[in-house]
């Protein structure tokens, strides 16, 4: 049982009296959802409802494997990793205390529906969102607009706006990439069409199609013809700098007509215009006096240079044929042409959009009509792939594997685990209007979500969501996690770091996410840290110029106002750990202070013990 | 024990992953009964780790013209405004800004044919760095990872692979061969000096190792695990006595002139003190060779800075016998256009361009391959990325065939087809 200090005992007595209240009315508005009967398919169905259900089937499927699932995680450790997994930051020390001391029963559910509505959730999966587009952006200098996708993205999820709203708001940006966060898919792969069908794929339906690129697919029954019809939808997507911007800035258009360019290219490539408009006797050979005073005669000298293979100073349709095509030639073209692999140099065919797993598109649309055709293929409910993709991905984000591992590689021929628990999330989101709340909402809901770590028995094979498996925070959360112990509001940033023209090399967080970010793609297993974060951790100035006990830092406030050892130590495991110590923490802890001759010195150690912690950059 | 190593240790938190089957794969050979042969194999990769084989890599960012640095056309449409100088070896010419590298030309084999289709700086420099094309779904090694694995030194306290500037990494090889990253050279690295007196770091490691263990038996035992290799790694650097090969103050303040008082030339002095202290794979990036404006203007600060410091770490190496076990390769990602542009500047090319090599075995003063008259294309002995990697492998000793497996559970060689171009060794 908890035992607190004198000074920590009124304060959370405080507290309580006045918060006492809020989670009665929380509960009964919840009430209302959870009440939602089990319905045909199609129609809105309520979270706990569907927890239950994928609860039901996660524990009938570990029944048959006589695998006793752990028990559920106590309020410390459930608490501690919904508030990360929702709102990207450790709870504070008072709230760990009110969660454990609120006796209402539905009290997770309370608190996972305030973790919805706060600010934070919204930043902290704009960030995530910014890590999956950007670390795999081909183009860097797409870092120029990150801030502005953060924003955007901000909005989109405290507006709640549905997903399939977001990937069409993606996919059909244009505009200013300074002014327009949405525009950062595009932005960050120049626009290429190749690029772009490779990561629409992955990201919105957790296939990779990009095999197929230059061959069929070698595990997937995906034609080499699919991908290319896939970037079919893209070929008339253009970045170009916006001239004279300062600071330079580049913008998203569509390129419709082709220009003045490519009309003339077009010319060339096919004469019979020409020599239907300038050919007046008809004797198949344009002469600069049939030019004169029309728009060709500007040109003609250079071209006769450059064709006329005969030395006669007229030119044979042929002879206009044979001009080569400029190699930046693809530049210019409003239809995509699918590489020829023989001849790389060859204009290639053209291809004509196809979503794989959707159908034909109208040929010769514009742009627009382009991105837009295709969002509506990949949001289709009769596309299955757009929400599992995205089930698949938060779940295994929150509970540290997915279905199909890794997360953006799923696909009819990739076999799942528990394919009946992801239909039954991926119904069910599809029928909430692709609510990603719903979702979220769903997930940590579910007994699965909520259950305690197990320690690992030898030889045993894992078995997936029988237990919770301890995952890796990613860096933003870490970032929000150490503001939080120090009780500043950032940290001091490296004036020498990385290059200066992106903003986030400027900044701390910048700089702390450049060291410690993953691709949120990547499986936990092959996350495992690095020297030069345990570096950081250890030895940066940052860090430690908010160590020390002297003047007014948190660890200082501690040391003052807790003079009993046990109730100091019992403060830094709250405010670092979220947790209180266990016993036998305790006595290490309360020995290694005794073995000290400073008691100061002893509780700087013991603070950087606790944020160099295997524990403090891991969600339990 | 073997910091900044690889070690048999799993980091997976369940039966089958996909990378501690990379980490298996020679266990289970071992257990299958091939023990004779991984017997033998392993001797003599013993042996190879004490020959002390390194690599520095010089890599010119963006795409240095080969026209102004080691193929000049004089008298060519292709010519631009730079002239051509004599060097060392009579009948090699090479840019004029290149006054130093010319004077130790006799140990360089400069290849003249290197050919590629890729165009774009970040897939360029990831198949000039990996020898692979680049895919979403596998991250591919660098050369450098795959060779400080191969032959790095299992004992030592500092980093066996290093980049001054950032580069890319192990890819599924995993973070122990990723490269440690070195931003300013000269100075002791961010973070590696601790910030409390020695006794009492050792304090609070142990204090964190202890309460490490009450999370590890509380179900995070593999986190638990990994993060104390990992710490371990860090603070046996913090601890060494070996990090001041970081301090350059070290060196004679002639020695340091000649290399260069710029982040460049004291990359190579360092890369020169890490390969002494045993380091396997250096990396010293130079920036700025993207001139698609202006070009015979703007590259010539650029070409001045490597070509000193290039031209003193041959030197160096030289005088001090290390040449003959360290491979030096300049090279970026690609060339630029024949045609200077309207800008005055010159475009990406990849058809043809140029990549220049010293010591590890390298027979210097040689020529190797040839482009047309006007630049435009190979005229003669093409050689691919590929081929110049079994080369580079060649020289290290390093099998280049050899396979990992990857995340897809595909085996992947160090390098998939090319030849070694016999020449640079003959």
């Amino acid at each position: 049982m908890m035992n607190f200090s004198a000074k920590r005992m009124t304060q959370i007595v405080c507290i309580f009296l006045f918060t006492v209240s809020v989670p009665l009315c929380h509960s009964s508005t919840f009430a209302a959802t959870k009440s939602s009967p089990q319905s045909n398919k199609g129609d809105r169905v309520g979270e706990t409802a569907v927890a239950e259900k994928v609860d039901q089937l996660i524990e009938a499927e570990l029944k048959k494997s006589k695998v006793e699932p752990a028990k559920l995680a106590n309020d410390e450790d459930f608490l501690r990793r919904v508030t990360f997994d929702l709102a990207g930051r450790k709870p504070s020390s008072s709230e760990v205390i009110l969660f454990g001391l609120d006796s209402n029963p539905d009290k997770r559910n309370t608190v996972i529906d305030e973790l919805l509505k706060s600010e934070d959730y919204a930043v902290n999966w704009a960030r995530y969102w910014r890590d999956v587009i950007y670390l795999r952006a081909t183009d860097m200098r797409a870092r120029i607009n990150e801030a502005e996708f953060e924003e955007w993205m901000t909005t989109q999820f405290k507006e709640n706006k549905s997903w399939d709203q977001i990937a069409t708001d993606l996919l059909t940006a244009t505009g200013d990439v300074r002014e327009n966060g949405n525009t950062a898919l595009i932005f960050a792969h120049e626009g290429d069409p190749a690029e772009l069908a490779a990561e629409t794929s992955r990201i919105f339906l957790g296939i990779q199609i990009q095999c197929a690129n230059c061959h069929d697919h070698p595990t997937d029954k995906w034609k080499r013809n699919s991908f290319h019809e896939l970037a079919a939808f893209f070929p008339r997507v253009r970045v170009r700098p916006v001239r004279d911007a300062t600071p330079r800035t580049f913008e998203v258009v569509s390129m419709d007509q082709g220009n003045q360019v490519a009309q003339r290219m077009q010319m060339l490539q096919d004469p019979t215009m020409l020599f239907k408009a300038f050919d007046r006797n008809r004797d198949g050979k344009l002469t600069e006096q049939e030019v004169q005073r029309t728009r060709m005669a500007r040109n003609f000298e250079r071209l006769v240079s450059r064709a006329d293979k005969n030395g006669d100073k007229a030119l044979t349709a042929e002879e206009i044929k044979s001009i080569p095509v400029p190699d930046n030639a693809r530049r210019f073209n409003t239809e995509y042409h699918m590489p020829d692999l023989m001849d790389p140099t060859a204009a290639g065919t053209v291809v004509h959009p196809v979503l794989f797993v959707g159908t034909k598109a109208p040929e010769g649309m514009k742009d627009l009509e382009r991105r837009e055709t295709l969002s509506k293929f990949l949001t289709a409910k009769s596309n299955p792939w757009f929400a599992r993709a995205i089930v698949n991905r938060l779940w295994a984000e929150m509970l540290g594997e997915g279905f199909y591992m890794p997360i953006d590689d799923i696909g009819p021929e990739r076999s799942a685990i528990y394919p009946e628990v992801l239909e039954a999330l991926a119904d069910g989101f599809t029928a909430s209007g692709y609510d990603l709340k719903w979702l979220c909402r769903t997930i940590t809901n579910t007994r699965a979500y909520q259950r305690v770590m197990q320690t690992k028995i030898e030889g045993q094979p894992h078995i997936p969501f029988a237990a919770q498996s301890p995952t890796r925070l990613r860096g933003d959360q870490i970032f929000t996690a150490i503001t939080q112990v120090f009780g500043v509001d950032d940290l001091q940033a490296n004036r020498g770091g990385g290059d200066r023209r992106y903003r986030g090399n400027r900044t701390a967080r910048g700089q702390f996410s450049s060291l410690f970010t993953f691709d949120p793609s990547t499986a936990q297993e092959e996350i495992t840290g690095d020297v030069p974060q345990a570096l950081f951790m250890m030895n940066s100035s940052a860090i430690n110029g908010l160590l020390g006990t002297s003047g007014n830092n948190k660890l200082a406030q501690i040391a003052r106002e807790f003079p009993k050892n046990e109730h100091a130590i019992q403060e830094l495991y709250l405010l670092t750990l979220s947790r209180e110590p266990s016993e036998s923490e305790m006595k290490i802890c309360q020995e290694y202070i005794q073995a000290t001759d400073k008691r100061n010195e002893a509780l700087e150690d013991l603070m950087w013990s606790l944020v160099n912690s295997s524990e403090f950059i891991t969600k339990r | 024990m073997s910091f900044f190593h690889h070690q048999q240790v799993q980091t997976h938190r369940q039966g089958f992953s996909r990378r501690s089957f990379l980490r298996n794969v020679s266990a289970g050979a071992l257990a299958a009964g091939s023990l004779s042969f991984q017997d033998l194999m392993s001797v003599s990769a013993e042996e190879l780790r004490q020959q002390g084989r390194a690599m520095i890599l010089l890599w010119m960012a963006g795409g240095p013209s080969q026209f102004e640095t080691f193929d000049p056309k004089p008298k060519t449409s292709s010519a631009g405004e730079k002239q051509a100088i004599q060097t060392a070896v009579s009948g090699i010419e090479i840019s004029e800004d290149w006054k130093n590298t010319a004077k130790v030309m006799q140990d360089i084999a400069v290849i003249r044919s290197m050919t590629n289709k890729e165009g774009n700086h970040q897939r360029a420099s990831y198949q000039m760095h990996t020898g692979y094309i680049p895919s979403g779904s596998v991250k591919h090694p660098s050369l450098g990872s795959n060779i400080a694995r191969e032959i790095g030194n299992r004992e030592l306290d500092i980093p066996t692979i290093v980049s001054v500037g950032a580069t890319d990494g192990a890819g599924f090889l995993g973070v122990d061969y990723e490269p440690f990253n070195v931003n300013n050279p000269g100075n002791i690295p961010n973070n590696v000096a601790a910030t409390v007196p020695a006794q009492r770091y050792q304090k609070r490691l142990g204090l964190l190792g202890r309460l490490d263990s009450e999370f590890a038996s509380r179900g995070g035992e593999v986190v638990v695990k990994n993060h104390s290799k990992i710490y371990n790694k860090a603070s046996s650097l913090v601890q060494s006595p070996q990090t001041k090969v970081f301090d350059l103050s070290q060196e004679s303040a002639s020695l340091r002139q000649q290399y260069g008082d710029n982040n460049f030339g004291k990359g190579c002095l360092l890369a020169r003190r890490l390969v002494e202290a045993g380091s396997t794979f250096i990396e010293v990036r130079s920036n700025g060779w993207d001139n698609h404006a202006n070009i015979s203007e703007v590259i010539t600060p650029n070409a001045q800075q490597v070509d000193a410091g290039m031209a003193a770490l041959i030197a160096d190496l030289k005088q001090r016998g290390m040449l003959e076990r360290t491979l030096v390769v300049w090279m970026g990602e690609f060339g630029r256009t024949p045609k200077i542009n309207a800008r005055a500047g010159r475009d990406h090319y990849p058809r043809v361009f140029s990549a220049a090599l010293a010591g590890g075995g390298v027979k210097g003063g040689q020529v190797i391959g040839a482009s047309t008259a006007d630049g435009s294309a190979v005229q003669d002995r093409p050689v691919t990325t590929t081929d110049l990697f079994c080369s580079i492998c060649q020289s290290l000793k390093v099998d280049p065939k050899k396979e990992n497996m990857s995340p897809l559970g595909r085996p992947m060689k160090i390098v998939d087809g090319g030849t070694v171009v016999t020449e640079l060794f003959s």
